[in-house]
């Protein structure tokens, strides 16, 4: 129980890091803290008492190893989460030099060309 | 038969890196080939769907598993339409883009960018898992984030960074949801969730509904989520703006909200009411807000907030002619706003801006242009003989009967608005008269698709016809309504 | 080459650490289909042997290894190759058939087409994390003594 509230802070940080702050690279590390909390959440969910991994190795036979082991689909599923968060992260921070190289700042109350 | 499903993924994705290896250096062969790719698929999604409007919906099972283990996909009457729809328009757009692509640097990188965020689309409409959809969501977001930033002035990519931290927060919502729907039911095949759906107690419905609404909402960009759109829409280069607005605001949002509500939170009625709550909020803010800009990408990305706040409220009515309405709009707006969008394109090709005020006499200059863009722009607002007048009829006739009489009045009032700010958008930019017109028309490559789209907005308002709309778009609101179809059983072929 | 980079400890660490770390990468991907690992981790494990070498030697002599041209010609081939291989599937009656023969389990050779897509997928998650990182590398902004400065051209980068 104490780890889904712990969890539930770990999102706050990071939700706190990417409204609350003005540097564009913090945001980019409260996006990075967020998207971490969101792939433990997804582990989580499949963990059972006294598992273990799921990897079948030579002597097991196949009840003993579905009995025992710990969820293998949302094991799977986080993979994808973790590349696709790979992608923002990546496109944000070569998007940051970028825009320090058109504007002169990180600051984004500065960043502000478009209006209305 | 039923291979036809993925192909069109398929073919996207190996045009995608393709185009990547081998002509990276080639403006021309890289252009031709994402031409002939796009309308290879365009060919197999017509197909495909005559295919499932004279037999029923088509299944297909990835590498060959069945149904509790494997990746189920499904194309039924509802999505052949908006997967014909997107072959079809992004086939112009592709042709159109061939010249307009001369301004930029490194042109095959665009084909490559722009035949992945085709690849994600068209994998949404075939997808029936819910985390299916959250992959292919994701690819062709990321795919329209670069190409928003494409032509790297300051401007936009300042644009683009609003737009992927905003759609960061929103994926994050969905996945979210999805981690619960699996946490709740132990699987994340649709029908499969909305037949345990019913043991569900609603504190936990609610919970769900609320994340997936308002991660979907803000792709869709009903009111409190849209400050992302003006900027994202009017900064992009003239063919990207023109699938973003046209398709990709519909796809990714619209037919994700349709399916959600429709299938998995039927048991739910307020949902309804909160999407007719941003319906009416969005048609009133993007009817509004169009009046005061200068930069015509602008106006017409807050005309797209006013439309498809339309469509929000069509669905939110429900019934026969509330969804017949969310599909007729869906259509005659995707042609038109393609159409207005490679229009303003063609002008700033010409002349190098698309400030309201320095743009004067478009009529002397480029006549066929300013012919095809006063018909885009007279199709919107919803004069008679074209597609958007029917569907707007058909929304005010479904509130009234649906027992809404404030939201038809609301509904008229706003197409009076929308009437009124591209009549004096047409009267400021294309028929007013300078001294000594250079007569320098558009180039006809430019043109073509325009006049396609242009005749597309015209006779869109035929599938309407009773001989033709049984065999066609009643399907299609059948799908919307009788969800019980959709559960499949073990060994079902077809 | 020695004013470009870290110092001798580093350089010397890195270039014996180097060729373990592109071992382990490489044996995480082929063993992809019987122990945790796969194409994806594997990748990343050689883009961070590469990345060591940027960050101990400089961006020259890490170019002149593993130029960017070659990677880039290896991410597509990487996922074109991904893509061929779902479509041979068609050759068993469905996309993405599992056609390769299945031989004992626990074996390096077991498991069908797992152990192709894994390779496919190994090179193109390589060639491409070190595409984004070389491209972040490549930046114009010059540290100077009166703040950050924007350069104009290659010849400002010898001060």
């Amino acid at each position: 129980m104490i780890v889904y509230i712990l969890l539930a802070l770990m999102f706050f940080v990071g939700l706190y890091g990417i409204i609350a702050k003005k540097n564009i690279i913090k945001i980019i590390v409260g996006i990075n803290i967020v998207g971490y909390a969101s792939n433990l959440l997804f582990i989580l969910l499949g963990y059972k008492w006294d598992g273990i991994a799921p990897i079948l190795t030579e002597n097991m036979s196949i009840t003993c190893f579905v009995e025992k082991a710990v969820d293998p689909l949302p094991q799977a599923l986080v993979l994808t989460s973790i590349v696709i968060d790979l992608a923002f992260v990546a496109f944000l921070a070569a998007l940051a030099i970028r825009l320090f190289e058109k504007y002169g700042t990180f600051d984004i109350d500065k960043i502000r060309r478009l209006k209305g | 038969m039923n291979h036809l499903i993925i192909l069109p993924v398929a073919i996207y994705l190996g045009a995608a890196f393709l185009i990547s290896l081998l002509w990276r250096k080639d403006d021309k062969l890289a252009g031709a080939a994402a031409v002939s790719f796009v309308f290879l698929s365009a060919v197999i999604s017509i197909i495909s769907g005559i295919d499932v409007f004279t037999n029923g919906k088509m299944l297909y099972f990835a590498g060959g598993w069945e149904k509790p283990l494997g990746i189920v996909l499904m194309l039924d009457p509802l999505s052949s339409i908006f997967l014909i729809m997107t072959n079809v328009i992004a086939f112009f757009i592709m042709l159109y883009s061939t010249v307009y692509m001369k301004k930029y640097t490194w042109a095959p990188y665009f084909y490559t960018l722009f035949m992945i965020m085709l690849a994600g689309m068209n994998g949404i409409l075939i997808s029936m898992d819910i985390f299916n959809i959250y992959v292919f969501f994701e690819i062709a977001s990321i795919a329209s984030f670069i190409l928003v930033a494409f032509g790297l002035k300051a401007e936009e990519l300042e644009a683009s960074m609003k737009y992927t931290v905003m759609s960061f927060i929103a994926s994050t919502m969905i996945l979210f949801a999805i981690a619960l729907i699996y946490g709740f039911t132990g699987t994340l095949n649709i029908p499969a969730f909305m037949s345990e759906a019913a043991g569900l107690s609603p504190v936990h419905l609610w919970f769900l509904a609320g994340l997936l609404l308002s991660g979907f909402a803000l792709k869709t960009a009903l009111v409190p989520f849209h400050s992302w759109l003006p900027d994202a829409h009017s900064m992009a280069p003239a063919p990207v703006s023109a699938i973003l607005s046209g398709m990709f605001v519909k796809v990714v949002g619209l037919y994700v909200i349709i399916r959600i509500t429709t299938n998995i939170f039927i048991t739910l009625p307020q949902i309804r009411v909160l999407l007719l709550l941003f319906g009416v909020l969005s048609m009133l803010f993007g009817g509004l807000m169009a009046y005061g800009q200068q930069n015509i990408k602008r106006l017409y990305a807050y005309s797209t907030i006013s439309q498809v706040g339309y469509c929000a409220i069509g669905l939110g009515i429900g019934g026969y002619l509330g969804c017949l309405g969310v599909l007729m709009h869906f259509i005659a707006h995707a042609f038109s706003k393609s159409l207005l969008f490679l229009n303003i394109g063609a002008i700033e090709y010409m002349t190098g801006t698309t400030e309201a005020n320095q743009l004067k006499g478009l009529n002397d200059r480029m006549p066929v242009t300013t012919l095809l863009g006063s018909t885009g722009m007279l199709g919107i607002a919803g004069v008679p003989p074209m597609g958007n007048f029917w569907s707007k009829l058909i929304i005010i006739l479904a509130a009234i009967k649906a027992g809404y009489p404030g939201i038809a009045v609301l509904c008229i009032i706003v197409a009076v608005i929308t009437l009124g700010y591209f009549l004096k958008l047409q009267r400021t930019v294309y028929y007013n008269r300078v001294e000594n017109p250079v007569k320098k028309e558009a180039p006809k490559m430019l043109l073509f698709p325009m006049g396609v789209l242009t005749l597309l907005v015209f006779i869109s308002g035929i599938l309407l016809v009773p001989g033709i709309k049984e065999k066609t778009l009643d399907r299609a609101v059948s799908v919307m309504e009788n969800f019980s179809y959709m559960d499949i059983k073990i060994g079902e072929k077809r | 080459m020695k004013n470009k980079g870290m110092s001798e400890i580093v350089q010397g660490i890195a270039r014996t650490v180097f060729p373990f770390i592109v071992l382990y990468g490489i044996s995480l991907v082929l063993y992809g289909h019987i122990t945790p690992g796969g194409g994806f981790a594997g990748g990343v494990i050689l883009t961070g042997g590469f990345v060591l070498l940027l960050l101990a030697f400089g961006k020259e002599y890490t170019f002149m290894i593993f130029p960017v041209k070659i990677a880039k010609v290896l991410d597509s081939t990487g996922a074109f190759g991904f893509l061929a291989v779902a479509l041979l599937g068609f050759a068993g009656g469905f996309f993405f058939y599992n056609l390769l023969p299945k031989g004992h389990i626990f074996h390096l050779w077991s498991a069908g087409t797992i152990i192709v897509s894994n390779i496919m997928i190994g090179l193109k998650v390589a060639s491409a994390l070190f595409i984004a990182i070389a491209t972040l590398s490549m930046s114009r902004l010059l540290y100077t003594k009166e703040g950050i400065k924007y350069k104009k051209s290659m010849e400002e980068e010898e001060e």
